[in-house]
């Protein structure tokens, strides 16, 4: 089984969207990571069959996906980034409603949707109208229906958005069980979310594929290039202007553990630290680090 | 069938799908009644006293009063109510029946008047199409009461339709093959059938409301990316989403229409169902029908209409990124009829009143105005009336936009 994004290209007008875009996709969670407007969700479209791309073709099993059809959509599960439902329907009456576009016969949807809610936490509220539940129980129907036909190719785009972070490590879990012998394709730019159930990532940026490989292969390339240095309270606004600040933690001692990206070490007791996914991420969009970095207290 | 009934499900759960069908059948009724506040005549009570007469008790003393007229409208019963109407007018020393003293009409007059319609206009002058008083006419000329009905026709097409002798010679052979005598029983007036109308236009737009954003409320929300990536999502979705509100339309309709005609039925009362068109529009309307098959014909092209309508409003919702979008788009062609109409006179603006979907319920231009009128479109050297071509849009419509609506949906390029 294997999903193949052969030279794929979007462009909307003068907007190269994405860009001769090249990707096996084996069995496995996949993490598509990239900063906002990269052009994940683009290819995401592409890959579920709602936009068709300018150039390239996105092939599963040797077959371009545009001859499969509904054969590829028989397989296919797929969770949107932003979607909405109808307003008329009840969490239950919602799933019954896509697992019948997903043809599953009526007693076997019955069965299958009673398991899903169970396993997203939502028994409790399947009568309720989804136009009353909160973002996270919404996201987490959004989560159920694309798992309903148990998809041998599952695509999430942003699936953690909303969700509480129990919730997020129950989602964790339920696809790690999930994704035996399936291709599982997460995007996201929330690296926690991918960095331990994903076997493999493909970094994205304006377009194009940047990178690809396991989390250790990826993380290889900024060793030697994370640093940890101790600096006192008044002298970190400083150090944020010199230096690539991945992270800032005040310590028991009033001082500040500084994590910070760079070739050389830019302080004298600079050590430098096993790396992560998110340094790396860090490492290739740089313009994302005012956004991310947050400032962490040490519990006690 | 399970999508199908799902779809149901989804478009009935709707509020705005419950509400409009609701408000649609109460608008039903409430416009079967309002015909009946406009009757009004003037009685006199058992003293003999002058009274005036509204609503059901109006249409209660005409018919009582005009009892004597129901029945067949054969050439004799025509001449001797011109008679009697001459003789009245000679006694008083007037000219016209609204110069005659206050009670004369409603004593002499009213019980006769249901055989006066169309006299006059029979025996119009050919080439002004002016129509004479009643007292000009002379008696002995109504024993050929048909025959001048005939040559009225000739005369009235060769002024509607001077260009096309198709027309004149179609229209000719229409009214040749309309059953005579007509018949006649007093009680319904044209006010019903114009309310009739107005009921198809606006349950009309209630379903047009309904149908607009079926497809373009799930573009707006995102719902759509969701159900399009689905085995069955494209296709047989559309087909179900299209099927299933032509049903709840085509069904609302129904129910409305049926209301609208049992409840304007049951007030004017059932016997006035078998009189000829003729006595009520036009004396040389081409259609060979009673006023009850009248209000039948004119429901069953109004829900033909409708299911065009609703189909060419899913195919602009299948185009449409929005809901206001398409329920603007949807809602301006329902009102296109109408300004088509007004604007663009002669044979242009007929074939486009023609060939809208809405136009069998539009309010000017609508099936019934169509029915009693004289217009032909000219096809080559065919001369088609204009209700056939507006039946015959709309059964060509349907399937036409409901396809293209389908195959809108699942190509997806909105």
């Amino acid at each position: 089984m294997e999903l193949l994004l052969d030279h794929v290209s979007k462009s909307f007008k003068d907007k190269h969207a994405v860009e001769d875009f090249c990707l096996e996709l084996t069995p496995g969670v996949w993490g598509l990571l990239g900063a906002n407007g990269a052009g994940k969700t683009t290819l995401m479209r592409m890959i579920a069959g709602i936009l068709h791309p300018t150039a390239g073709e996105v092939v599963y099993d040797g077959v371009p996906i545009r001859k499969l059809r509904e054969r590829y959509r028989n397989i296919f599960g797929y969770l949107p980034q932003d979607f909405g439902f109808p307003r008329e329907f009840s969490v239950k009456e919602y799933l019954m409603y896509v697992a019948a576009l997903k043809g599953i016969p009526g007693q076997q949807a019955r069965q299958r949707i009673r398991e899903l809610l169970e396993q997203v936490s939502l028994s409790g509220v399947s009568h309720k109208k989804i136009t009353r539940l909160s973002g996270g129980m919404r996201r987490r129907v959004g989560i159920a229906q694309a798992l309903l036909n148990d998809p041998e190719v599952l695509i999430l785009d942003e699936p953690t958005g909303g969700l509480d972070p129990g919730e997020r490590v129950r989602f964790r879990n339920l696809l790690s069980e999930f994704a035996q012998d399936r291709i599982v394709l997460i995007s996201t730019h929330i690296v926690s979310d991918v960095e331990y159930i994903a076997t493999c990532h493909a970094m994205m940026g304006n377009g194009k594929l940047l990178a690809t490989g396991t989390t250790e292969e990826l993380v290889s390339q900024v060793e030697g290039r994370v640093w940890n240095c101790m600096a006192t309270a008044d002298r970190v606004a400083e150090y944020e202007n010199r230096l690539q600040v991945i992270s800032l933690r005040n310590e028991p001692d009033g001082r500040v553990s500084i994590r910070y990206l760079a070739d050389n070490p830019c302080t004298g007791d600079s050590v430098t630290v096993m790396p992560r996914l998110e340094d790396l991420y860090l490492w290739m969009f740089p313009q994302n680090m005012a956004g991310e970095i947050g400032r962490e207290e040490v519990s006690a | 069938m399970r999508i199908l009934g799902l779809e149901l499900k989804r478009v009935w759960l709707a509020r705005r799908t419950w509400i409009l069908l609701v408000l649609a059948l109460l608008l039903s009724v409430l416009l079967a009644y309002l015909p009946v506040t406009y009757c009004y005549s003037n009685g006199t009570d058992e003293a003999g006293n002058p009274v005036n007469l509204t609503g059901l008790a109006s249409i209660a003393y005409e018919k009582e009063r005009q009892a004597s007229a129901a029945g067949l409208v054969t050439p004799g019963r025509v001449r001797e109510a011109v008679e009697t109407y001459q003789d009245c007018l000679r006694a008083y020393g007037v000219t016209e029946s609204y110069d005659l003293p206050e009670g004369v009409y409603e004593r002499e007059i009213l019980p006769i008047a249901p055989l006066l319609h169309g006299v006059k206009e029979a025996f119009a002058d050919p080439d002004t199409g002016m129509a004479p008083a009643l007292m000009e006419i002379e008696p002995a000329m109504l024993e050929d009461y048909y025959a001048t009905c005939e040559e009225r026709i000739v005369s009235l097409m060769a002024m509607e339709c001077p260009d096309s002798l198709q027309a004149q010679h179609k229209a000719v052979e229409m009214y040749d093959r309309v059953g005579k005598p007509f018949t006649v029983y007093p009680g319904m007036n044209s006010t019903v059938m114009d309310y009739q109308n107005i009921m198809g236009f606006l349950v009309l737009l209630c379903c047009v409301v309904m149908a607009a954003p079926v497809f373009s409320a799930d573009y707006q929300s995102g719902a759509d990316d969701i159900l399009r990536c689905t085995r069955h999502g494209r296709m047989r979705l559309g087909a179900a989403r299209v099927g299933a509100v032509l049903l709840i339309s085509g069904t609302g309709f129904g129910i409305c229409a049926m209301a609208y005609i049992l409840a304007a039925d049951s007030l004017f009362g059932w016997d006035c169902l078998g009189t000829s068109i003729q006595m009520t529009y036009s004396i040389v309307t081409l259609a060979d029908i009673t006023i009850g098959e009248l209000q039948w014909i004119f429901a069953a092209a109004g829900l033909l209409s409708v299911l065009a309508s609703v189909s060419f409003t899913l195919f602009l919702s299948a185009r449409c990124k929005s809901m206001v979008m398409s329920l603007a788009a949807a809602l301006g062609f329902c009102m296109a009829p109408v300004v088509v109409c007004m604007a663009i006179p002669g044979a242009a603006g007929a074939w486009i009143c023609s060939i809208l979907p809405a136009s069998g319920t539009s309010i000017q231009a609508s099936f019934l105005y169509a029915l009693t009128d004289f217009v032909f479109l000219q096809v080559g050297e065919w001369a088609v009336w204009t209700p056939v071509a507006m039946v015959g849009a709309c059964i060509l419509e349907i399937p036409l936009f409901s396809f293209l609506a389908v195959r809108s949906y699942a190509r997806g390029k909105v």
